[in-house]
């Protein structure tokens, strides 16, 4: 019953006025965002961050997590009507739902991705309702020795789940861990790698760096390649209902789907994109007829769609729970937390039960609206998408301009998400993924914080975290799944699933 | 990134610009970069850490890892017929995107939102490929409008609209 009096208690701080406004808000924009390529959750939650200062933090964290969820169902419009990834997490969308679009189909798809999201998000509501509370517990039992250990094997899994060389993506992490202790350190009070200027001595603002590296970078990358042609398919949307046939395939590749998403979500380094991957390999699979993928097969549809929004919101469990943020989207939740001076980790549950439950309800309460947003507005979407690219990337380098200004209302701010801009180009052009650096950043000063208590606890005797027997179990599961990666036979094989 | 990108080079040399090899010695010059900053910094015991304990070990880390990933870049297979991973092509866009708002960002709070949008929009269009004057024209005056709506009018944020005398 612990249960039902939770999601009650969500549901009533979920649907006052202002927190539904702020729900369809997130929504809105998550969508909006998702639409159009170019610009993604990332950047956009990185820009809107220093404004959820002004808020009330459970009505900031509502708006947020909508844009990242509702940027997983705006995604897949783009991907069926033009077939270009409107998202990272739809790109295998594009495969069939363009195809289905091309079929005539289009409406048909659309509704079809809707619907597999609204299923995800409803099985990925509860499953947060029901997972959190146990995994909370089994944190606050954690002391610092525990919580160093858990921090590695986070970083160590989101690195093995990521695709691109792991040896990279951990010097990637320490990157991002040197980067997080640049400022003043804590304990001691002395500068780091501040070179003297007063603007560092607080150290760099994880929304600076996410706009800098996401959203500045993106821009930087598209206007060096030529600008595709983006024509929609004109043909007039008719029935938006799928048929019977269609139902029969789809709702059970939705299932599969959710289920996928759902667990791949938790892990460290999972989320949106793996799980669509990984759901559309899994469909053509257990398909009776694979032959159809890729020529407008609806499974093609509802499985990724479904997994790409249960991924999404399951990854909120491990950040929400143990403070451990899972991929880029939720390193800026924390920070987001941050910004309203609450600690991230297991105590959230019971010391703010409101914002908590609050937040899951309303995460259903969004889906929802995101169903009626996405299905009767289509062609509003649709007409949004004749913006030309050569407008777009403007209006979006003034706003993460802006963005980035009212972090901290200082110029110097822009002139450092401008050099991680330039950075963050250079390190896509020599395929060094930038989510672990922000992974690592966020960490960094989490993880030398409970190093240092692990080591005052034992005396300077770093055996601490090999004889207590939960620490020592987390860091041989980290090292067995570096060990996983390391062996050639597995790593063909990992090659071969994200080529899939 | 084609041939017409990268200069020519005998064919050993062009291991040195492997990807992995590149991102290798990035990796190596900041750890570098990190450990004669830190120079200076107390390291203590792992008792009693100084400030320079955790950052020293992770340049170190960083400077393994970045020679490890120069090496097995300069031996993969494959390696002699490298090409640039950054090609002419990008130098423009990037430059200018960079330029657009390191003056947008020192232009702010001196000149106020409506020039430096005018700035912004201005540089930022000349990174894009093809430049048409009327359109940008048109871009910055939305844009103009969009940001005083959002940012002044909607949520009300202290930024100055007009030069300050």
């Amino acid at each position: 019953m612990e249960f039902l009096s939770n999601l009650a208690l969500g549901f009533s701080v979920a649907l006052t006025p202002a927190n539904l406004v702020f729900a369809f808000v997130g929504a809105m924009i998550g969508t909006l965002i998702g639409v159009l390529p170019g610009i993604g959750p990332i950047a956009t939650i990185a820009m809107l961050l220093p404004l959820t200062f002004h808020l009330e933090p459970t009505a900031g964290l509502i708006m947020l997590a909508g844009i990242f969820y509702g940027a997983q169902y705006g995604g897949s419009t783009t991907a069926i009507l033009i077939n270009l990834p409107g998202e990272t997490s739809s790109v295998v969308t594009t495969l069939d739902g363009h195809q289905m679009a091309r079929n005539g189909r289009a409406g048909a798809a659309l509704a079809a991705a809707a619907l597999a999201s609204f299923l995800a998000g409803c099985v990925s509501t509860a499953l947060i309702a029901t997972l959190a509370p146990p995994l909370a517990r089994v944190g606050q039992s954690f002391g610092a020795p525990e919580y160093f250990s858990l921090m590695v094997l986070g970083l160590i899994a989101a690195v093995v789940l990521a695709h691109g060389s792991v040896l990279k993506a951990i010097a990637m992490i320490v990157l991002g861990l040197l980067l997080g202790l640049i400022g003043t350190d804590g304990n001691t009070g002395g500068q780091r790698f501040t070179f003297g200027l007063n603007e560092l001595a607080d150290g760099i603002d994880v929304a600076t760096l996410a706009i800098g590296l996401f959203g500045i970078s993106e821009i930087m990358a598209n206007l060096t390649q030529r600008e595709s042609s983006r024509e929609p398919v004109v043909q007039k949307i008719t029935r938006l209902w799928p048929t019977g046939e269609e139902f029969r395939r789809g709702w059970p590749a939705a299932l599969r789907g959710t289920a996928l998403g759902a667990v791949l979500g938790v892990l460290p380094g999972g989320g949106a994109t793996l799980s669509a991957f990984a759901a559309y390999a899994l469909e053509k699979r257990v398909s009776d007829r694979p032959g159809m993928f890729g020529r407008g097969a609806i499974e093609g549809v509802a499985a990724p769609e479904a997994a790409n929004n249960a991924g999404a919101q399951s990854s909120f469990i491990p950040m929400l729970t143990l403070g451990l943020p899972g991929n880029p989207v939720m390193a800026l939740m924390i920070g987001a937390l941050m910004i309203h001076g609450i600690q991230p980790g297991p105590q959230i549950m019971t010391e703010r039960p409101q914002m908590f439950w609050g937040m899951v309800a309303s995460m259903w309460i969004g889906n929802l609206m995101l169903v009626i947003i996405n299905l009767p507005l289509i062609g509003m979407w649709v007409q949004l998408l004749k913006v030309p690219y050569r407008f777009l990337y403007l209006a979006v380098l003034l706003f993460c301009a802006i963005g980035v200004y009212t972090v901290s209302n200082s110029p110097a701010a822009v002139v450092m998400a401008a050099i991680f801009g330039v950075a963050g180009f250079v390190f896509q052009r020599l395929s060094c993924e930038p989510a672990p650096l922000i992974l690592g950043f966020v960490l960094g000063p989490l993880m030398e914080e409970n190093l240092r208590r692990a080591l005052r606890v034992s005396g300077g005797d770093p055996m601490i975290f090999v004889n207590r027997p939960i620490s020592l179990g987390l860091l041989i599961v980290a090292l067995v799944l570096l060990l996983i990666v390391a062996l050639p036979a597995i790593r063909s094989g990992r090659e071969q699933a994200f080529q899939e | 990134m084609t041939e017409a990108s990268g200069f020519p080079m005998t064919r050993p040399w062009r291991r040195l610009i492997h990807r992995d090899v590149l991102s290798g010695l990035l990796f190596i010059a900041l750890a570098g970069l990190g450990l004669w900053l830190s120079r200076d910094y107390p390291v203590g015991t792992a008792l009693r850490m100084g400030t320079g304990y955790v950052p020293r070990l992770l340049c170190w880390i960083l400077l393994g890892l970045g020679a490890v990933i120069a090496l097995r870049g300069f031996m993969a297979p494959g390696a002699e017929r490298s090409t640039l991973p950054i090609g002419l092509a990008a130098v423009r866009p990037v430059i200018l995107v960079f330029v657009a708002l390191v003056v947008f960002g020192v232009s702010l709070e001196r000149l106020g939102l409506v020039i430096s949008i005018l700035l912004l929009v201005g540089i930022g269009a000349l990174a894009g490929r093809n430049l048409r004057p009327a359109e940008t024209v048109l871009a910055a005056v939305v844009l103009v409008a969009l940001a005083w709506g959002v940012f002044i009018a909607g949520l009300g944020l202290t930024i100055p609209v007009w030069p300050e005398w």
